[in-house]
């Protein structure tokens, strides 16, 4: 059923998309959503999934959640545009027959479909209709699933990998959430690590090796 | 090219001057800077686009959500048209302008081998990109060739480049700690960085275990006092240096030997010029001049000079004698022994060892310091200890404690996991081996029958690591491992195959200093032996590869085959 709380009626999402250009700066040119090959375009259900999914993964606390930075939509374009390899094959022997039916020609997954029509499925319908908290649930049990030790291969990882980069390298992500410091300006080699301290989004190595 | 005549330009209009230098890197930078403040006119001739120093770095100051991929870029781009700059560590959106698009930029593999040949075509060439660790090459270094008898013995010793490295490090700018070793002498250092918490407690430790072996901050060009002189702040710990460093803190071209060249007023620079061929007079024995094609008007152009210093990165200069052939030449540029191309290196480079440090976690620390740690080699010293092996290798790598990028590994969704993310990460250390690349005649370089864009004949590179490589790598990860537990840590994975050729960026040779005219290409002053107004004084000269980085060497060898050519002008001997 469709609750009258649910996170998706109190945030409309146009206002998402909105921010989305606003928030995170990106330039008009080359971008738009609406610019994407036909075959990389959302449903607009599939667009909507994604924000609601990305909502789950980093909600709002202090400071904003996925949603409130239009997360949903950076991954949809970094799913478009492959980025952390969601355009690779995926090996033969990982593609479960779940996973078989979003197979594109080139051996790569189409991660947004697949991810709908697992939650559907957990969900015996329709995934959007629950309530945050049953949602959440569902998602949950997907992620620990594919996290779990010697699990096979999951398409999630990669989406839910996206999730993180639109939300940390987006400027309250990466500046509210976590510290950004450009130009630090000296070198602490060794300080007290206090309860307080949030992590940094500018620590280029941690980001590449962390 | 298909027919070279077909491109003759006027000849007796063309610039002249005492000396053209091919490339504006690492090398030609100093070859432009010390020959112009010799008194020298110079014209120095770059392949890429011109790049500002400061106003030119378009990135520098970018935030990730200033971006239109947040800093990851383009991939289905990158998959296109860049396909071997995008597996360079340092490759992203903020830097992708200063490496070459692969697909402009072409090179052929010989079949069943692989080469990443990592590239930076623009004014200050891979010197606005390089990694910035300057170490000197020892006697174990310049003595490795006799020793085992693999390649040609080098014609030269550390005595000769000791007083090299002295005037180079003390303009570049390099920060390190003296640590009195003999396979890795100390230099003129600027005050080191400090290790961080994790780092201080492993040199101990590994110490107190293996006496001989000693991590030691890494020595690198990024400056730890001002050079006003120079127009260079101190280094702000941003460690994002591949953008550009518009405080001029790490040296390359455009913070530090461009503005000392051009302070002279006898450079003058050309960029978007394609040189590919070096004109040689077979009446006289000297060359006269370079001939370019205007990448963006795709006219060709000629100048003469005096003489003619190749410092184009070490297999570009070798492509430039090749493609240079003549009637008189017929094997190529100053090839008369017929080992131009042959011997070629590159460290063999893999990940050794990584481990999760406990013990440090209430400590961490601010800033980002743009350099890790090294461990010096410890193999093959004064006694042959090494297993299948008779150089050596040596570590870089450091601790680091991680951020938000860890969540990718880990499972949970919601304010826990958010919250979680919120904290400084656990530390890690990484040791990263780099290994003695073994010159062999059979990893070399050709010209292939396809052509670039501009009609050029292509590079073709035939690389293949040998058992040796296996080997050190094979030894480099159980001491890795060793070391790191000794040092506390729980190793979680490691490598001993080594990457792709390519992957250490310390591509050098194919045109090997040697004694004999018969058996290399230069002598003992980067002098081409056929040649005498030929200087080649880039990674191509290399006659071993040494386990260390690479760049400080060349700096030197720059210096002195400069000094070398000047005063063989004054002499009226070229």
């Amino acid at each position: 059923m469709i609750g009258a709380k649910s996170g998706w009626n109190r945030r409309e999402f146009g206002a998402g998309a909105a921010l989305l250009a606003l928030a995170l700066g990106i330039p008009a040119a080359g971008v738009k959503l609406t610019n994407l090959d036909a075959e990389d375009q959302p449903s607009e259900r599939q667009r909507r999934l994604i924000a609601e999914v990305s909502d789950l993964v980093i909600p709002r606390t202090d400071t904003p959640g996925a949603m409130d930075l239009g997360v949903g939509d950076f991954v949809v374009l970094a799913l478009a545009h492959g980025l952390s390899g969601t355009r690779a094959p995926m090996a033969s022997g990982a593609v479960t027959a779940a996973i078989e039916p979003f197979r594109r020609r080139d051996g790569s997954i189409r991660h947004l479909p697949w991810l709908e029509r697992a939650l559907d499925h957990a969900a015996g319908g329709d995934f959007l209709r629950y309530e945050p908290a049953e949602r959440a649930r569902l998602l949950a049990a997907l992620d620990e699933a594919a996290f779990a030790q010697g699990a096979p291969p999951s398409p999630w990882t990669a989406v839910k990998g996206l999730i993180l980069t639109g939300y940390y390298t987006s400027e309250a992500g990466g500046s509210q959430e976590l510290r950004y410091e450009l130009v630090p300006g000296k070198w602490e080699w060794d300080i007290p690590l206090t309860p307080d301290m949030r992590a940094f989004s500018s620590d280029w190595t941690a980001v590449d090796f962390g | 090219m298909k027919n070279d005549t077909q491109f003759d330009a006027p000849r007796f209009d063309a610039p002249r001057f005492d000396a053209i230098v091919v490339g504006s890197g690492i090398t030609g930078g100093w070859a432009a800077k010390e020959l112009t403040e010799a008194g020298l006119t110079v014209l120095m001739v770059e392949r890429g686009r011109n790049i500002e120093h400061q106003t030119g770095y378009e990135t520098e100051l970018k935030a990730p959500w200033e971006m239109p991929f947040r800093g990851q870029g383009d991939a289905a781009l990158y998959a296109r048209e860049y396909p071997v700059q995008m597996l360079n560590r340092h490759f992203n959106e903020f830097t992708e302008s200063h490496f070459v698009n692969d697909a402009e930029q072409p090179y052929q593999k010989a079949l069943g081998k692989d080469f990443d040949w990592f590239r930076s075509y623009q004014l200050g060439g891979r010197s606005l990109t390089w990694g910035r660790q300057c170490y000197r090459w020892s006697d174990y270094d310049f003595g490795a060739n006799k020793r085992d008898g693999f390649g040609t013995d080098w014609p030269i010793r550390y005595a000769d480049l000791a007083p090299w490295y002295d005037k180079v490090e003390e303009f570049v700018g390099v920060s390190g700690a003296a640590e009195g070793l003999a396979q890795l002498p100390d230099g003129r250092f600027l005050p080191p960085m400090e290790l961080n918490c994790v780092e201080q407690a492993a040199r101990e430790r590994i110490r107190a275990k293996y006496p001989d072996r000693v991590m030691t901050i890494g020595r690198t060009a990024n400056l730890t006092e001002a050079r006003p002189e120079q127009g260079r702040a101190h280094c702000q710990y941003r460690s994002i240096c591949a953008r550009g460093c518009s405080y001029g803190a790490y040296f390359s071209t455009q913070s530090a030997t461009l503005p000392a060249a051009k302070k002279t007023g006898r450079l003058k620079v050309v960029t978007d010029a394609q040189v590919h061929k070096v004109d040689y007079d077979a009446k006289t024995g000297r060359v006269t001049g370079v001939r370019w094609i205007d990448t963006k008007t795709g006219e060709h152009k000629v100048a003469f000079a005096r003489v003619v210093f190749l410092n184009a990165g070490a297999f570009n200069s070798v492509h430039l004698m090749l493609n240079s052939a003549s009637e008189a030449m017929p094997q190529g540029l100053a090839n008369s022994s017929g080992v131009l191309g042959t011997h070629i290196m590159d460290h063999a480079n893999t990940m050794a060892a990584m481990a999760v440090m406990p013990g440090f976690e209430g400590r961490t620390s601010f800033g980002n310091r743009p350099t890790g740690i090294v461990i010096p080699r410890f193999r093959n010293l004064e006694t042959l200890d090494g297993e299948g092996f008779t150089r050596g290798y040596s570590f870089q790598g450091g601790a680091l404690q991680g951020t938000w990028t860890r969540g990718k590994r880990m499972g949970g969704i919601g304010k826990a996991y958010k919250e979680e993310l919120h904290k400084i990460g656990p530390w890690t250390m990484v040791l990263v081996v780099f290994a003695d690349s073994m010159p062999r005649a059979s990893n070399r370089l050709t010209l292939s029958k396809r052509t670039d864009p501009r009609g050029v004949r292509q590079l073709e590179i035939a690389f293949a690591h040998g058992k040796e490589e296996m080997a050190a790598l094979a030894d480099a990860h159980r001491e890795a491992t060793a070391m790191l537990t000794e040092a506390g840590g729980h190793v979680i994975m490691g490598f001993d195959r080594p990457g792709h050729g390519g992957t250490s960026i310390h591509e050098m040779g194919g045109a090997r200093m040697g004694w004999d005219p018969k058996t290399s290409v230069l002598n003992r002053l980067s002098q081409a032996h056929d040649i005498p107004n030929l200087f080649v004084t880039d990674g191509a000269q290399m006659s071993s590869s040494a386990c260390q980085n690479p760049s400080l060497t060349y700096m030197a060898l720059t210096a002195r085959a400069c000094a070398t050519a000047v005063s063989m002008l004054q002499e009226g001997v070229i």
